[in-house]
């Protein structure tokens, strides 16, 4: 007998747990405060509403398991709302980095994000932003990192980002070279003329 | 002599399928890429054709000087009289003649095995090659010497991309890296960098990681010319060291009418002209070139005198008389020579659009018609202007 009962009860403990049932009971109650004032009853409801998307949202805000697409940051970087956040700037030139007492630590830190969240009170600008995704295909975002003087890629004591977030720029970088979607100025190749035109040079006259 | 031995582990298995991929790739795009049939060498290296390559290739110094972006670009500033300055002024013509070098074109090498001997008895003493490399300091690259040990005992001299890559173990070559970088292994790379116009970039690339008898130089170089006829942003490369190659081979596949089509409309006729020299030249064509050519030299400085010119003006002091005659040309932006010289090269340009060697002659003569128009207003207005300042109208 014992076995039969529970399994009766499982069921039964089942049916109540379930959504719509819940959402059954949701309804009744929701039936009565109807009756007593419907309308007070309708703005709270939307407030609940709100308040449970603002927590999620604020769950969301240092969760960054959620992988972007490099062609969403691409769109990202020439969108209205990237102007908005960043104006004509960089992203980095606005980043101030926390220390204390006058001078900075030499290094950065090693990372912003730990297990999935964001684990600092002031990300580096790579993290801080989760739509600023690092790839060799996201020419518009490396740029900015890399000095209109030297043509090398900016050091983190400059830009803020956290070992991680340079490392990953390097490696962007290097990639970014690699397929020819970064252009950057390559070094002079000096030929030496007798090496190519050798023996022929006698019989056919050399450039003066 | 150091004859230093280093061991070296090839691994057959891995290199023998990227090198067959190669062929194959090489294979399809065959078909329309233009080739060098025989030796272009001699006829490239010849002095007349040289001479007209740099002549075409001008020289203007902002460009050949602009600001690049490496590690070491930083500028010194010193005191100067104005004679060091002048003599400056020539070393600098110096070394911008030496940035505009132009890449050997040279036909392609073929790999030939040449075995020095064969020693059974070594066979299967080890399971994998041996590379002996000879790192003499102060050597050329085509002088240094790599033999390979195979495993069955025969020793050979290495083939070209062993030597290649040895070469670029022991002396690295700045900017060349051990592996292809995928913007020439990869063909739409290639071609999105094309389509996106970095030619200079793609040829200073291509002269880095490739040497000039290679295959793939030849094709990719090719490649990028052709897909410059097409989008005809010739200017990028005027006065870079590519701009040779390329007229040259323009001229060697008879295509030349869209360089001289741009030419013209740029204003450049005595380049127009030396380049239709240089083609008739390269096909034997019995049209006379040499008195035009020579000519127009006698009334236009080279390319060099010019840069000189222009960066010795700034020294000037101006006198009354002379001040106005100069600032009539450059209001202008020709003198009387100037006028004489486009005169010369336009009948020269005229009598080629009417033969058979022209294929783009509506284009062409149309071009030719607004020059002149161009030109004979601005003639006008020269000697007007002469007038009007009470000189004689020589």
């Amino acid at each position: 007998m014992l076995p039969i009962t529970r399994g009766i009860y499982n069921a039964l403990s089942l049916i109540a747990r379930s959504p719509q049932n819940r959402y059954a009971l949701h309804t009744a109650s929701a039936l009565q405060c109807k009756a007593v004032a419907a309308e007070a009853e309708a703005e709270t409801a939307a407030e609940d509403v709100e308040q449970d998307a603002a927590a999620e949202q604020k769950l969301d805000a240092n969760d960054r398991t959620k992988v972007i697409p490099v062609e969403t940051s691409m769109r990202y970087l020439k969108s209205a709302a990237y102007k908005q956040t960043y104006g004509d700037d960089f992203v980095w030139v606005q980043y101030r980095r926390n220390h204390k007492g006058m001078f900075a630590p030499r290094k950065t830190r090693k990372t912003c994000i730990r297990q999935g969240k964001i684990s600092t009170g002031n990300p580096c600008p790579i993290c801080r932003d989760e739509y600023l995704v690092l790839d060799h295909r996201n020419t518009d975002l490396i740029k900015q990192f890399i000095s209109p003087q030297s043509g090398q890629v900016l050091s983190y004591s400059k830009t803020g980002l956290c070992q991680k977030s340079h490392f990953k720029l390097l490696v962007a970088v290097e990639r970014a070279r690699d397929y020819g979607l970064l252009t950057y100025d390559v070094p002079f190749r000096e030929y030496d003329y007798s090496e190519y035109y050798g023996k022929t040079e006698e019989t056919a006259p050399k450039k003066p | 002599m150091s004859f230093l031995r280093y061991l070296r582990k090839i691994n057959t298995q891995l290199q023998l399928p990227t090198r067959l991929e190669r062929q194959f790739s090489n294979a399809g795009t065959k078909s329309a890429i233009l080739q060098y049939e025989k030796d272009p060498q001699p006829q490239f290296t010849d002095t007349e054709t040289q001479r007209l390559l740099q002549s075409m290739t001008q020289m203007q110094l902002d460009k050949v000087f602009r600001k690049r972006t490496v590690p070491d670009n930083d500028n010194e500033i010193k005191f100067m009289t104005t004679e060091q300055l002048e003599n400056e002024f020539v070393k600098m013509i110096e070394k911008a003649k030496h940035q505009l070098q132009m890449p050997p074109v040279v036909k392609v090498k073929q790999d030939t095995e040449r075995i020095i001997s064969k020693d059974p008895a070594l066979k299967d003493f080890q399971n994998t090659k041996f590379v002996f490399t000879d790192i003499t300091y102060g050597l050329r690259q085509s002088d240094r010497k790599v033999v390979v040990r195979d495993v069955d005992g025969t020793l050979s001299y290495a083939p070209l991309e062993t030597q290649k890559r040895m070469n670029q173990l022991y002396f690295p070559l700045k900017g060349r890296t051990f592996h292809t970088p995928r913007m020439f292994s990869e063909q739409e790379y290639l071609q999105r960098c094309l389509d996106d116009h970095k030619y200079e970039f793609v040829l200073d690339r291509l002269t880095v990681q490739y040497e000039p008898y290679e295959l793939d130089f030849h094709q990719i170089s090719a490649q990028v010319f052709q897909h410059l006829n097409e989008s005809k942003e010739f200017d990028q490369l005027r006065s870079t060291r590519h701009f040779g190659p390329m007229a040259f081979f323009y001229a060697w596949h008879h295509c030349i009418d869209d360089l001289l089509y741009d030419m013209i409309r740029r204003d450049y006729l005595q380049n127009a002209v030396e380049l239709i020299a240089l083609s008739y030249k390269l096909h034997n064509v019995p049209v006379e070139f040499r008195k035009t050519i020579s000519e127009l030299d006698a009334l236009q400085p080279t390319p060099e005198k010019r840069a000189l010119n222009q960066l010795l003006s700034s020294l000037k002091s101006k006198e009354e008389h002379e001040g106005i005659q100069q600032e009539i040309q450059t209001a202008i932006g020709k003198a009387e020579s100037d006028f004489a010289a486009d005169e010369i090269s336009l009948k020269f340009i005229e009598a080629y659009i009417a033969s058979e060697h022209a294929l783009k002659k509506v284009q062409l003569e149309l071009a030719v018609q607004t020059l002149k128009e161009i030109n004979l207003e601005k003639l006008q207005l020269y000697h007007g202007l002469k007038k009007a300042h009470g000189m004689h109208a020589s």
